[in-house]
């Protein structure tokens, strides 16, 4: 049955989830931009809360799921639409913060998709309340950003594992990251087939960062550049072991990988524009509320505003939870994945630029909005840019035909 | 929960519907347009189907569908034609009324004149905007415990095989009021239809002085307002899924249209200024499409935010309506614009759909002015 409502449980995570943005995230949003970092004592104690980013399931929401199972209730798979219902909530308080919470990360959903069972144990069970750890995930190089396939760190395979050189660039949380997943090439000659996934911890000789950019927005969320010279690594942490590549026949396996995880983490990243976009529109609906004419010209041009930036969030969000659904039930969601971070991405920077013409002058000094406007162009911009979620969604709609676009 | 899986049934009759879109109503929707009127064989054929009677109540052999049905099976039949759908004879916008007001005596010598399954025409008349008085110089005059209808009517489809009219207007005194007239004391005023839904027997209604008596009043007052609302956010969210259909035709017939095409040496579909557009019609149409069946939801729950779901559907259908069927005419160059292809009819018929079922600026208005003044207003469900 064709439904919107969300369940109880989801209900329950989006109201915790909620509060917490509300009462520990926002009230630290412009501070944390200001200082360019989420301050570590904030860090260690939403650590400490158990809250963190899990991009194939906020924990929090996947904690809940797995008593469930414990429970031996046979219920419906829900953790992506947990993960996008808790991850909206989440960059309503702010962007910057959430992709600063310990977890995973982007890293999340390639250990969880093709990592080995003892992988899996040893990369993702580290996320612990000791102290908060961070994933990281590191395909963008200065030479290929949307071209996956043109990625050139190489890997070269020596006894016990593999030696990497290279750079990456634009990585989330790449130098606090106790392990990276890091695509790389056997032989560029290959191309897709050549690419292997490799996860690389903190620590490892010839592994460093060289730098940390700064940006237009999300200052508070780092992003590194990452170097590997003559850097070693050990086999067991070739994601998902030589089967995965070597089973696969002819399929480029290590590319597979990068692509896979998209089809899990732009339904998030959509989230979050989402997220962004409510968090505008909400500010902006209480000022115009409180300060505007009840009538004449500036009146009506705020209601069309608003009318339009309300449908087109509440539009984006169900694109969203489109394909959250689909992973959900099992079904292939590439292109529904594609579509909702493409709408999102687009929508946001829309509404929080209508919230800016709403706003006013005023807008500029000191108002939550216009940080936000300068966070969401990104997103835009990752995890494929919307003209990469156009060719994916259109590369699916010709598939029919036999034209490869 | 979350769910965008249709029921079985609802599959059933969207299957149903789809099929007879493409196998009867698009060959026919030319040959339609022609002749201003939908065949009778389709009409007959629709019938049977049960298509005519999904808003119409049970006890009215109806099949009483819920919203969220009925606009699965309306896009499917979009699907074919818009024009084609729009132009079905039969109770039209007032089976909303019916739906409503199911046993009101006013209306039983309509029920009975549908008992073989064959229902006369009804023309809607929606003079509920006294701001847009100069769109049509309707004057609904109370006259002791009647009316007085006179002017004409803005055009609305049906028009010319009404046999029926239902009227929902603001009088003179400011008051709501229902009329249903059957006494055909009105003239057909067939103008000069060129743009669109020609099918759809597109005319103004002439009044020369008609006494409307207390007989054939079928609301007024608080309880008309109260019907004329329920009845509008059900039209648009009905309006809203037909231009759903109507998307989905123009998004897959451009789809096959540029995977076939060459220029330059290769399929246009892989330049990215064809692909991209191609997506983009895709990301119209499902965000329209969602949204749709979002509001037909709160619409069957009557919650209490269903009218601004209604509203922003259709303002949203319409919107995106317009942009997809342009840029199909667009990716098919000069033979979208040319009638040998459909595309250029749907564009056509996008723009005189938008322009019959409110205006999308003041939808998007009205929704925003309860999004001003209610207090306690959030996007988040
Ligand atoms: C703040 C931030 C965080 C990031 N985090 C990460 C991370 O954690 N891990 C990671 O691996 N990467 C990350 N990235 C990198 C990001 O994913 C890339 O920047 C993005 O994919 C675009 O690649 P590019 O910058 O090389 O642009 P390019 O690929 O050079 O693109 C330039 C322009 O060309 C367009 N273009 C490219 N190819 C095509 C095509 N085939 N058709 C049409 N247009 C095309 C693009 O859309 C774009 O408009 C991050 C980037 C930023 C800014």
């Amino acid at each position: 049955m064709i439904s919107f409502e969300l369940s109880p449980q989801q209900k329950q995570i989006k109201e915790l989830v909620h509060w917490f943005a509300k009462h520990e995230i926002r009230p630290i949003a412009m501070e944390a931009d200001r200082l360019g970092k989420v301050p570590d004592e904030w860090l260690n104690k939403v650590n400490k809360m158990g809250i963190h980013l899990n991009t194939s399931s906020f924990s929090g929401g996947g904690r809940t799921a797995k008593t469930g199972e414990k429970n031996g209730k046979k219920s419906e798979k829900e953790a992506n639409r947990m993960a996008v219902i808790a991850t909206e909530e989440l960059a309503w308080g702010c962007p910057a913060i959430t992709l600063s919470l310990p977890g995973a990360g982007l890293g999340g959903p390639p250990i969880q998709s093709s990592g080995t069972p003892e992988q899996k144990e040893r990369f993702l069970s580290i996320f612990t309340k000791d102290e908060p750890r961070w994933g990281a995930y590191a395909l963008t190089e200065p030479e290929a950003g949307s071209d996956v396939s043109g990625i050139r760190t190489t890997a070269r395979k020596v006894d016990g594992g593999y030696v990497l050189n290279g750079q990456k660039i634009f990585i989330t949380n790449g130098a606090r990251a106790s392990w990276t997943v890091v695509f790389a090439t056997i032989d560029p000659n290959m191309g897709r087939a050549g690419h292997r996934a490799f996860v690389v911890e903190k620590g490892t000789p010839g592994f460093s960062c060289t730098r940390l950019v700064h940006k237009m927005g999300l200052r508070a969320n780092e992003t590194a550049e990452l170097l590997f010279e003559n850097c070693f690594v050990p086999q067991e942490n070739l994601l998902g072991g030589e089967e995965l590549y070597s089973t696969s026949g002819n399929k480029p396996s290590g590319f597979q990988v990068a692509m896979k995880t998209f089809d899990s983490t732009r339904p998030i990243v959509a989230a979050m524009a989402i997220g962004i976009a409510r968090a505008a529109y909400e500010y902006t609906v209480d000022l115009v509320r409180k300060e505007y004419p009840k009538q004449g010209r500036l009146y009506y041009e705020a209601a069309e505003l608003l009318a339009e930036a309300e449908q087109d969030i509440d539009a984006a969000r169900l694109l969203t939870w489109e394909a959250a659904w689909k992973a959900d039930i099992g079904q292939p969601n590439a292109m529904e994945a594609a579509i909702c971070k493409a709408v999102a991405g687009k929508m946001a920077l829309d509404v929080c630029s209508k919230c800016l013409e709403l706003l006013g002058p005023i807008g500029l000094d000191g108002h939550l909005v216009e940080k936000l406007y300068r966070d969401v162009k990104v997103f835009d911009i990752f995890e494929g840019t919307q003209q990469i979620q156009r060719l994916v969604t259109a590369r699916r709609l010709y598939a029919p035909y036999g034209v490869h676009v | 929960m979350i769910s965008f899986h249709p029921t079985d049934e609802e599959q059933a009759f969207y299957d149903l519907a789809r099929n007879f879109a493409v196998e009867h109503i698009r060959p026919a929707a030319r040959e339609c347009e022609a002749n201003r009127s939908v065949s009778a064989s389709i009409i007959k054929m629709v019938g049977e189907l049960g298509f005519s009677t999904l808003e119409l109540p049970e006890s009215w052999g109806g099949l009483e569908l819920p919203l969220i049905s009925q606009v699965q099976i309306l896009q499917a039949l979009s699907y074919g034609d818009l024009g084609i759908v729009q132009g079905l004879s039969g109770p039209g916008d007032t089976a909303s009324f019916i739906r409503l007001q199911p046993d009101h005596p006013l209306l039983q010598s309509y029920k009975s004149s549908g008992r073989n399954g064959c229902w006369p025409s009804v023309a809607f008349i929606d003079a509920t905007d006294r701001n847009a008085t100069w769109a049509s110089e309707l004057d609904i005059r109370a006259n002791g415990s009647g009316y007085i209808v006179k002017g004409t009517s803005q055009p609305v489809r049906l028009a010319t095989s009404a046999e029926y009219v239902l009227i929902a207007a603001v009088d003179s005194k400011g008051e709501c009021v229902v009329l249903w007239l059957e006494n055909k004391h009105w003239e057909v005023l067939k103008g000069d239809f060129r743009l669109g839904l020609l099918a759809a027997g597109l005319g103004r209604l002439h009044f020369p002085d008609v006494h409307v008596g207390a007989e054939q009043v079928i609301a007024r007052g608080k309880e008309a307002s109260e019907l004329i609302a329920n009845v509008q956010q059900r039209l648009r969210v009905l309006e809203a899924a037909k231009e759903v259909g109507l998307m989905e035709a123009s998004l897959n017939y451009a789809i096959e249209y540029t995977a076939g095409r060459q220029a330059f040496g290769q399929e246009i579909a892989k330049f990215q200024g064809v692909s991209f557009t191609i997506a983009e019609m895709a990301f119209e149409f499902k965000a329209a499409k969602h949204l749709v069946w979002q509001a037909a939801i709160k619409v069957d729950e009557q919650a209490s935010d269903a009218e601004g779901h209604a509203l922003r559907a259709l303002s949203r259908a319409h919107r995106s309506l317009r942009h997809v069927t342009d840029c199909a005419v667009q990716m098919l160059g000069g033979h979208g614009y040319v009638q040998e292809y459909p595309v250029e009819k749907w564009m056509r018929d996008a723009q005189a759909q938008v322009a019959l079922y409110g205006r999308e600026r003041d939808l998007l208005v009205r929704r925003g002015e309860q999004i001003m003044n209610r207090q306690k207003e959030r996007v988040a469900q």
